[in-house]
């Protein structure tokens, strides 16, 4: 049976120079790179060119990152990080209704603790308005926390214009208010210039362009007040203590590289491919939705809720098919989540319980998507067979 | 989390699928919580299910657990139907992991309100 990925979102697969790249650093090269004789010193000379390269990316100074175990630390690290050095200033988080769950859970933490969060609303379209992040500042609020794109709709926020607001309120006299936002859906795929954005924090992750897991970074602005979490170390000039995953770190840098020299085909291809898919699916499949706006988006993203099926059946009979996707409800004890994502959209619950994550990579091809379009025409057909909501909907 | 054999080819292959033109006794049931319905149509003649059919929404075992039950009451007596619990849709789909086992009981409730205006 022929396997097709379109869960880009979740991880990617290693590219081939990748793997070259990294090799050496899981044999010959395995130096720790804090040590001083030779072994560390190649070590160091090697994270020190991937900083320069993940530096790169993004339009930041390589002394401006700081490697993690992924993008979940480095949003843990961040919004932490800021908020206990700023807590003397203010106790107040600015945050929107569709984060990853490792900027949601630990704002939700902090609001455990005492803060206080206000967050944004998105609209049908899946986007936050500058209007609202402006109304919501008080003279309290140390941080402001908004991703760049969405993982589970792709929409990218305007983080330009929060910058600039942020900016603005700086040198009007709040120092202590700091622009955090989570890149990890958006780096590599979408171009970054921290300088343009002007966020004090950016979190990115290696797994998602071509490299592998258990790599990220954060960036963090020459000058930004941040506690470390991880303690008892002088690693990363004392952001994050503990031993550099030399090859992951390579890893990352190579992949950094490549998405910076190859961003521009690869969207251009996922972006035809995606269009292609959506075009196909909308002729064949009848009463679906699209979830988000579908131009201010990245480019290898489609989110579509399928009327009167619930999409875990949808995503199992697609994997029996070798396609293979991603559903952001989840269904545990009788208790359904439904997306947050997709109810903060204002979609009811049928259809936040019927959205699927379709996500292409660069490798993905055109008999992908037929096969994938094949797939999910047979088995919308399968389940809406079987679905009582069908017949009432025909019956009204 | 992974299903057994038996439960992809239920999903894939839905038995008694749709609703019966010349049923006698209807029952649908909705988990309260999450939502998910199950809705049951027989035929029954003479103390007996001559046909069972299932239409259902909702996570995966509950949809498959709709597929067993109308698969396995059909030609049974309604005084054996009566005794099926749980359990016996667990076996037959080759069990459910713990936090999923309330699809099964949904199963079991349609078919205890379908048949409760049968006297054993």
């Amino acid at each position: 049976m022929r396997r097709v990925y379109l869960d880009h979102s979740a991880t990617t697969p290693i590219d081939a120079r990748v793997v070259q790249a990294m090799l050496p650093y899981l044999t010959e090269t395995f130096g720790n790179a804090s040590s001083i004789h030779q072994f560390g010193q190649e070590a160091r000379a090697a994270v020190d060119k991937a900083r320069r390269q993940v530096a790169s990316l993004i339009n930041a100074r390589a002394n401006e990152i700081v490697f993690t175990s992924g993008g979940t630390e480095a949003n843990n690290l961040a919004i932490r990080g800021v908020c206990e050095a700023r807590q003397t200033s203010g106790r107040h988080i600015i945050t929107s209704a569709i984060e990853h769950p490792s900027v949601r859970g630990m704002v939700e933490y902090l609001e455990q603790n005492g803060w206080t969060i206000t967050r944004l609303p998105v609209y049908d379209n899946g986007l936050v308005r500058v209007d609202d992040v402006r109304a919501a500042i008080r003279a309290d609020t140390v941080l402001i926390s908004v991703m760049m794109a969405n993982n589970e709709i792709g929409t990218i926020q305007p983080v330009k214009e929060i910058g600039a607001l942020v900016r603005g309120r700086r040198e009007s006299g709040q120092k202590h208010l700091s622009f955090h936002t989570d890149a990890v859906q958006a780096a590599g795929r979408a171009a970054i210039d921290v300088e343009l954005i002007g966020c004090d924090l950016l979190s990115f992750s290696a797994h998602k362009m071509y490299a592998p897991k258990g790599v990220g970074a954060l960036f963090i602005r020459r000058g930004t007040r941040l506690f470390p979490q991880q303690i008892g170390g002088h690693q990363e000039r004392e952001r994050r203590a503990g031993t550099e995953p030399v090859p992951n770190i390579v890893a990352f840098g190579a992949a950094a590289e490549l998405a910076r020299q190859e961003m521009v085909q690869r969207n251009e291809h996922t972006a035809r491919l995606r269009d292609r898919f959506e075009r196909e699916v909308e002729a064949r499949i009848e009463t679906i939705v699209f979830n988000g706006d579908r131009r201010q988006r990245l480019s290898h993203v489609s989110n579509i809720s399928f009327r009167f099926i619930e999409g875990e059946g949808l995503l199992i009979h697609l994997d029996m098919q070798g396609v293979a996707v991603s559903t952001g409800s989840a269904c545990s004890s009788g208790t359904l989540e439904p997306s947050p994502v997709i109810k903060a959209l204002g979609r009811d619950e049928e259809l936040a319980r019927g959205a699927i994550r379709f996500s292409f990579g660069k490798d993905n091809t055109d008999e992908d998507v037929e096969v994938a379009v094949e797939a999910i025409t047979r088995a919308v057909e399968s389940l809406r067979a079987i679905s009582p909501l069908v017949r009432e909907s025909i019956a009204t | 989390m992974s299903y057994s054999d038996i439960f992809k080819d239920h999903l894939a292959n839905p038995r008694n699928a749709g609703e019966l033109p010349d049923a006698n006794v209807f029952a649908e049931e909705t988990n309260p919580v999450c939502g998910d319905r199950l809705r049951l149509s027989l035929r029954v003649r003479d103390g007996r299910i001559e046909a069972a059919r299932f239409l259902a929404y909702g996570c995966p075992p509950t949809l498959v657990c709709g597929s067993a039950l109308a698969e396995m009451v059909e030609g049974k007596l309604v005084d054996d139907a009566k005794h099926l619990t749980r359990h016996d849709i667990l076996n037959a789909i080759a069990g459910l992991p713990s936090r999923k086992q309330h699809a099964a009981a949904l199963a079991i409730e349609a078919l205890r309100t379908a048949l409760k205006s049968f006297r054993v």
